[in-house]
């Protein structure tokens, strides 16, 4: 048996090679229709069961332009070619199939995917250069050169996406320029105050801002003891966090909540400058020496426009303020202090932390254990965990739908402070040093932190925390270099981060020592 | 036999070209493929004797001063049928002389109507119908020349330094970018790099002559450079343009002006810009102008290497126009030679011999005329040339030397990337400009407390 089919095979070499050879072209030309057809945009959307991206699709300059060139789904959304579009097009198959059959496209947080963090995770940089070749057309203007020019020297931690995040899907709030409307036509409307709010005694009370129809409540913090920093057995504690210092605080007022937008709008409307000339780090080089040397706050200069959108679009009003450098936080500090008479600050780290506690020394100011919450737990991934007392207190990742929220999401700690813990990082005065806490002695009064250092203390956590980094002792610090990282201009700006959404500040008011009030 | 003597060969081979590359640098591997290629690869010039003929290339000279006129003449001096098409300046005596020149040394004329006088002239050189320019006005307006000649697509002949401030130095880097997108052909007036003497050395050094390279030192030390007093019949402005070497604002100062020439042979050899500098300077004998006469500058590398720059431009001290680097198995002068650790030659440049036999003391070609012929070459054989962006680093790195002595303090080339320095008035008219007197010069740190 086994010979006759060898002598067939023998006899018939040329017929079964011309046999294979035709199945051969033929599965290579079934398998491209197979490709080509999975690759067209209709059948991106039998499954992609979100209408809205194709809406915003057309909008956009990847369908309407001048050329009249249609940029199809798998241009941007799968590597080109050489880069491995084929292993990319079956990892993202299988993950859609399952994705379509065990997951509900509806409760997708869609806005959390166009965000820069997550927008390279969706479109490769691959993609986009292998159409736009050239960066630096004859028709580029000014502002494109530099940030181009900014781009080519820095391609390695640079995305495309990271200045040009909606061109592909329409998003008719997106700013890509020198945002000199922002913060218009807000806080019009009702009684404007004329003057502050005069303080009889050492209480809680609600400032008005002159010139304006904003106020905010203040809370009395009365002076006290505590300790500052976590316990070796604190679960999740870091090493800056101790060693555990006893600390005796004055008293002094804060802020019930973060500053919001309609107060921070007040400040920037009021001081803002047009332009960037003066928006310029000092290098010593421009320095001007004997202009506004220190003391003189007779006017204060506030932020010049912010490149983009500092909300993130997620609105003004009452949401906390977002993205504002160090030093425009204590700007604000300062013009508030002048138009009120007052002595705004932002907080010092002990401080902070005292009235973050306000008289407990657990994780939290609240009862609940960090292990229980924390998704870093593999058993809290696998079965989750009760987190009904800690959604009471705090906006945090698993809360927070990837965004700030309003103030009144939340309950107030014993104090009476909102958003201590979650919603935005605070800043605090003091330089961070993973060793600040070794430098105090016991009992010290009002401690201010380090004298020098490069980056500044933020306390709290954000919405973006994960409940390990939000307990009242977590220590965590600005990163200005990173954090400008997207910002094209040149120079890049003073007062605002591009690539921080999780910052705000909350002001403190210190005690009038000649009244006691 | 045979095939174990190929494998060894191909190693060899390998090993070479791996050894080359690795002296040439990373950047430079994708056009590197052999020893052969090394010229290539090493992005040298053509450097014929005599630029190929072609189609007839209509130039327009934009800056007509000394350097403009004799940019002229070495440009006619590259080869056949090239033609002095359109000139102008922002003086007319400065035409007319120019005119006068081309006339007298070869027998050229342009056209009445092909010259142009004023703050726009370039605007209609360019419209002029030429096919390339020549820039060679005080480099304080280099960066919206070469922006407008990008701009109107012409191949381009500009002369260092090519900007006076961070912000005109990144203006020419995104020209210099659009101009390679477009293909265009520019050569920058550093003519070292078309020396053959140093590109002879610049080879062997590339090839692993001196061993990495620990340090370096760079000098433009001469005496007193010239000035102008001002006259009664010129404005404030017209006064500065005609003494532009003496002020900040136009020439860059001397460290810019001048030093770039020494600045560029290390960008050059050593692959690289600083990343930082300290450096030192003051006025002591300039007559005119805001400008320092001396400068000495320590650069700092990614790496921790030092370069120490040293400029003057004082009568009656010890002078030396040169470069010098220091490697780990050798050193040299980056002109012609290279010693040993023991001082020992290891090669010297054969210059050509006259008639008595004596090796002359010039390479055959004058470097100033090589420039031309290899811009000229490149254009009629379309071979890349684009020396606009290495130029601008060198330049960048001038300008942060003059800003560290200037201030007294470190300055980083990421400051000078994000710096929004830029000198000079917005608006161009003959007239007031504010002129900065001789106690407007930069005094650095901070005065003595009482």
């Amino acid at each position: 048996m086994l010979k006759k089919i060898g002598a067939f095979l023998r006899k018939n070499i040329l017929l079964l090679l011309f046999i294979s050879f035709f199945i051969g072209i033929l599965a290579t030309i079934i398998g491209n229709k197979a490709i080509e057809y999975t690759s067209t945009d209709e059948f991106c959307a039998s499954c992609h069961v979100h209408p809205h991206v194709f809406a915003s699709w057309k909008l956009s300059t990847h369908y309407d332009n001048k050329a009249g060139i249609k940029v199809h789904c798998v241009d941007c959304h799968l590597p080109p070619k050489e880069h491995g579009y084929l292993v990319e097009k079956a990892r993202l198959g299988l993950k859609d199939i399952y994705g379509y059959l065990t997951k509900d496209s509806a409760e997708f947080n869609w806005e959390a995917k166009r965000t820069v963090e997550q927008a390279p995770h969706f479109t490769s940089k691959a993609s986009c250069v292998k159409c736009h070749a050239n960066l630096f057309p004859l028709t580029l203007k000014k502002e494109g050169q530099d940030a181009h020019l900014y781009y080519s020297q820095n391609e390695a931690t640079l995305e495309c996406t990271n200045c040009h995040l909606n061109v592909g899907h329409y998003d008719p709030k997106a700013k890509h320029t020198s945002n000199s409307e922002f913060g218009k036509g807000s806080g019009k409307n009702q009684i404007i105050y004329t003057e502050s709010t005069k303080l009889e005694k050492f209480a809680s009370f609600t400032e008005k801002v002159p010139g304006s129809t904003i106020s905010f409540n203040m809370v009395a913090i009365p002076g006290g003891k505590f300790k500052i920093g976590s316990p070796q057995t604190e679960p999740f504690r870091r090493a800056d966090e101790g060693p555990v210092k006893e600390i005796v605080l004055s008293p002094f007022y804060m802020a019930e909540v973060e500053v919001s937008w309609d107060e921070f709008l007040v400040f920037y409307g009021k001081t803002k400058r047009q332009g960037r000339t003066s928006d310029t780090k000092s290098t010593g080089i421009t320095e001007v020496k004997g202009a506004g040397g220190a003391g003189e706050v007779d006017a204060v200069s506030g932020p010049t426009p912010p490149y983009g959108q500092p909300d993130q679009n997620w609105g003004l009003g009452s949401r906390p303020a977002i993205t504002m450098r160090f030093a425009t936080a204590e700007t604000y500090c300062k013009w508030l202090s002048q138009v009120t008479g007052k002595k705004y600050r932002l907080p010092t780290e002990a401080e902070w932390e005292y009235a973050c506690r306000a008289g407990s020394q657990d994780p939290y100011f609240f009862k609940g254990d960090p292990k229980k919450y924390s998704k870093d737990r593999f058993w809290n991934k696998i079965f989750g965990a009760d987190t009904t007392n800690i959604n009471r207190y705090v906006i945090y990742s698993a809360n927070s739908k990837a965004r700030t929220q309003q103030p009144n999401a939340v309950k107030a700690n014993p104090f009476g402070l909102k958003n201590m813990l979650g919603n935005v990082a605070e800043f605090c005065s003091d330089w961070y040093s993973p060793d600040a806490y070794t430098a105090l002695s016991d009992g010290v009064k009002d401690p201010k932190g380090p004298a020098s250092g490069t980056e500044r203390v933020i306390r709290g956590g954000s919405f973006k925390s994960d409940p390990a980094e939000i307990r009242c002792a977590a220590r965590d610090f600005t990163r200005d270099v990173d954090w400008m990282k997207t910002d094209p201009q040149i120079p890049k700006s003073v007062w605002w981060y591009s690539d921080c959404n999780m910052v705000g500040f909350r002001v403190v008011c210190e005690v009038d020592e000649s009244s006691g009030n | 036999m045979s095939e174990s003597n190929f494998s060894r060969r191909k190693f060899l081979t390998s090993a070479a070209t791996i050894g080359a590359v690795g002296a040439i640098g990373v950047n430079m591997l994708s056009s590197c493929s052999g020893p052969k290629k090394t010229a290539v690869a090493l992005n040298l010039p053509p450097l014929l004797e005599k630029a190929p003929d072609g189609p007839p290339i209509k130039v327009g000279i934009i800056g007509c001063g000394g350097r403009g006129s004799g940019a002229m003449i070495n440009f006619l001096d590259a080869g056949p049928n090239l033609i002095i098409y359109a000139m102008g300046d922002t003086f007319l005596d400065n035409v007319t002389a120019c005119r006068e020149k081309l006339k007298k040394e070869k027998n050229m004329e342009v056209a009445d109507d092909k010259v142009f006088v004023g703050f726009d002239a370039y605007e209609k050189v360019l419209d002029s119908g030429v096919d390339m320019v020549i820039l060679a006005t005080p480099p304080h307006f280099r960066p919206l020349h070469f922006e407008a000649a990008v701009q109107a697509r012409k191949n381009i002949f500009m002369e260092k330094p090519v900007a006076v401030d961070p912000v005109g130095i990144r203006s020419v880097m995104a020209s210099a970018k659009k101009a390679e997108s477009l293909g265009l052909k520019i050569v920058t007036g550093t003519q070292r790099r078309h020396q053959l003497d140093y590109v002879e050395t610049y080879k062997q050094i590339m090839s692993g002559a001196i061993g990495e390279i620990t340090s370096a030192n760079c000098y433009w030390n001469q005496n007193q450079l010239w000035y102008r007093n001002p006259q009664a019949s010129w404005s404030e402005m017209e006064y500065m343009i005609r003494d532009w070497v003496n002020w900040q604002w136009l020439s860059g100062d001397h460290i810019v002006e001048q030093h770039v020439h020494n600045l560029d042979v290390m960008t050059w050899f050593i692959g690289k810009h600083p990343v930082k500098a300290v450096g030192f300077g003051s006025r002591q004998r300039r007559v005119t102008g805001d400008q320092y006469d001396n400068f000495s500058v320590d650069f700092v590398y990614d790496n921790g290497m030092h370069m120490h720059s040293m400029c003057r431009q004082i009568n009656g001290t010890a002078n030396n126009n040169s470069e010098f680097i220091m490697g780990t198995e050798g050193k040299s002068n980056c002109c012609n030679t290279i010693w040993n650790l023991q001082d020992k030659e290891k090669f010297a440049y054969k210059y050509p011999l006259d008639e008595k036999g004596q090796p002359m003391k010039n390479v055959k070609m004058n470097p100033y005329v090589q420039e031309h012929i290899d811009l000229i070459t490149c254009i009629r054989q379309n071979i890349p040339i684009n020396e606009a962006e290495q130029t601008a680093i060198s330049n960048m790195t001038a300008i942060m030397g003059r800003m560290s002595a200037y201030t007294g303090k470190e300055v980083t080339w990421d400051e000078m990337m994000n710096s929004d320095l830029k000198l000079g008035p917005t608006t161009y008219v003959m007239g007031k400009v504010g002129i900065v007197d001789k106690a407007k010069v930069a005094i650095p740190g901070d005065a003595n407390q009482g």
